[in-house]
């Protein structure tokens, strides 16, 4: 079961990731005020990224990767991306620094997903579920885009959680 | 090409860029006024209504040909440019909205007569720049250069000039739609006396298509501020409108809990003998601080006197400043965006007659909390701004020289919290009508019918 999980996680959340990206893009330009503003939220993930694959690439030990921090606090942005109320005021200041922290964790993931011997199997595996996923949810009545978001927060936690009992056990 | 790898560059760039990001995010967030769904509402967000249709004016003759079928089909027309006033004076329900914004040309410049014929849709910005060139200024205008000409004249609004009168007694002309359809030309020795119901009239007699403005020239002031007693401003603005020496004038009044109301500073803009030729006109500045600066005063309490104490100090650094008196008229606006679902921000105006200036002060302190840090009517700044005594207009508001309150305030928009801040306000206003003043009207309708029936008998 462990070695299945050690298996699975990573295409879950990377799957989860671009499925939930329409969802996201469409919760980003809602509150992005102007387009200039949507495309330097979505620069500033860019390169927040760049520097989350770096500092795992220039790790020295990759074998203690933390992974399971990383999938809880991937898990914690959607999940208050999800729950921002009545916020109008700070919003735009909320949304930059949320996608400053969720482009370094996603940065972080994709570097250390590289390192992993599923990666290219999983680089298939994703491509076809993420399309078949996205065939399925072009049916489902979008209410609200943070609903989506919220469910995939809890589940990059779920993950997170599971990661760690499994390093856990794994250690033990 | 190896520092781009380096996590501590990559980081730095993810830092600096954030924080340029972080700069530049807009302070104007609200979306109000003229929308394509036919619903629209007020500055204040309070009065959503749905109009009929929205009509951009193009070109007079459409213009009279929509007056008229609107009064063959007994509909309602209203007026909308900018749409800075608040409660609801641009649009009726189910009624035709005439949107003048593309009415914004400027018709003609007279350099040596010192006169601009202005389409009522172009704003006193546009009306700045045309000027610029010539040394020329606006004689009365508002404090903020973003409302358009049709609008300020059709509320009558006054800045802080305190030399020339009131903004309607620096019209020479003016071409009028009128409610039945016909254009005309208006002068001030017109019999029928158009101007004195047009303006100041809220769009009720009719639409400004254009206006021939009065002008004077673009002159440097040097920028005097004092810091007051609340209770010695009536003896020296007295003093500095009889001396002369200054051409503009504005004050604030405390709302600091630690020196509520009773401290003023003022703000002169004196004469210099000189003309200005950097030509420029300046842009809003500090947009982003100033707006810090207020969400801290926000706050009430102890961060209430913090940001009157900054404001003071801020005050003492711009003395002996020079600026011109486009400039002078100019001032930011940007900074007072306040977006918070639940609550809202809004204008109020009293005018009291200067000699009761110090009496009704002391009045108000009975109505309004020091420290409104827990309440939820709270008040924000108080500016004072002269207005001369106004003969020329029907609906005055100066039925002698007054000193105006622009009152910030703020309250909640549940029905409690509206009707809690409306008592405040009536109250408010019964105390400056028993002071001999009046109250302005193109803000939202707090005041009851008996109210504005007193404050505006010639209705």
């Amino acid at each position: 079961m462990n070695d299945k999980t050690r298996r699975f996680l990573p295409l879950v959340v990377t799957v989860g990731q671009v499925v939930i990206f329409p969802y996201y893009i469409i919760w980003l330009k809602q509150v992005s005020l102007t387009f200039t503003l949507f495309a330097w939220f979505f620069a500033a993930f860019s390169f927040a990224a760049a520097w989350g694959y770096r500092i795992f690439q220039s790790k020295k030990n990759k074998n203690q990767s933390f992974i399971c921090l990383i999938y809880l606090g991937m898990g914690v942005v959607y999940l208050l991306i999800g729950n921002i109320k009545n916020l109008s005021e700070v919003l735009p200041y909320m949304v930059l620094l949320l996608q400053v922290i969720l482009g370094l964790l996603q940065g972080y993931f994709r570097a250390w997903h590289t390192e992993q011997d599923t990666y290219h199997l999983h680089a298939v595996h994703h491509y076809l579920i993420v399309g078949f996923a996205m065939i399925a949810f072009s049916f489902v009545t979008i209410i609200s885009p943070v609903v989506f978001i919220t469910v995939f927060g809890l589940l990059l936690c779920l993950c997170g959680v599971w990661e760690f009992i499994r390093e856990r056990k794994e250690s033990i | 090409m190896d520092l781009v790898k380096k996590p501590w560059f990559l980081g730095s760039v993810v830092v600096i860029f954030a924080a340029v990001v972080l700069w530049n995010i807009p302070i104007e967030k609200r979306k109000y006024g003229l929308s394509q769904s036919s619903l629209v509402t007020d500055y204040t967000g309070l009065l959503p209504e749905r109009v009929e249709r929205i009509v951009v004016a193009d070109n007079r003759d459409d213009l009279q040909r929509i007056v008229k079928q609107a009064n063959d089909n007994g509909q309602q027309i209203s007026v909308a440019g900018l749409q800075h006033s608040q409660g609801g004076h641009t649009y009726y329900k189910d009624g035709v909205v005439v949107d003048m914004r593309s009415f914004n040309r400027i018709l003609e410049l007279d350099e040596h007569q010192k006169t601009i014929r202005v389409e009522a849709g172009a704003t006193w910005e546009a009306v700045q720049e045309a000027l610029l060139p010539y040394g020329l200024a606006l004689k009365v205008t508002q404090s903020q250069s973003i409302f358009t000409i049709g609008g300020s004249l059709s509320v009558n609004a006054h800045g802080r000039d305190i030399r020339f009168g009131s903004m309607a007694e620096t019209v020479k002309e003016m071409t009028l739609l009128t409610p039945a359809g016909e254009i005309m030309n208006v002068t001030r020795d017109d019999p029928d006396e158009w101007m004195k119901y047009v303006f100041g009239g809220y769009g009720l007699f009719g639409v400004i298509l254009d206006v021939t403005l009065e002008l004077t020239d673009n002159d440097l002031y040097v920028i005097q501020t004092e810091k007051l007693k609340t209770s010695e401003y009536p003896s020296y603005f007295t003093q500095l409108v009889n001396q002369q020496q200054t051409a503009m004038h504005y004050a604030r009044v405390s709302v600091a809990p630690s020196s509520f109301l009773n401290e003023m500073y003022v703000i002169n803009y004196n004469y210099t003998d000189k003309q200005d030729h950097k030509n420029f006109l300046k842009k809003e500045q500090g947009v982003r601080l100033s707006k810090i600066a207020l969400d801290l005063g926000r706050q009430g309490g102890a961060l209430e006197d913090l940001f009157w104490t900054m404001q003071k100090r801020y005050i003492t650094s711009i003395n002996n400043q020079e600026i011109t008196r486009n400039n002078a008229m100019r001032s930011e606006s940007t900074f007072m965006e306040y977006t918070k679902p639940g609550r809202v921000e809004v204008l109020q105006e009293f005018f009291v007659p200067v000699h009761a200036y110090t009496e009704y002060i002391e009045d108000v302190k009975q109505v309004i909390q020091a420290n409104d840090k827990h309440d939820d009517f709270k008040v924000h700044n108080i500016t004072i701004r002269y207005a001369a005594k106004d003969n020329f207009t029907t609906l005055n508001y100066a039925k002698e020289d007054m000193l105006g309150l622009v009152v910030l305030m703020q309250h909640g928009v549940k029905e409690e919290e509206v009707t809690n801040a409306t008592s405040i306000i009536q109250r408010w206003t019964d105390i400056t009508l028993e002071h001999g003043g009046t109250y302005y009207l193109p803000y939202y309708r707090y005041q009851t019918k008996e109210q504005f029936r007193r404050s505006y008998p010639a209705w």
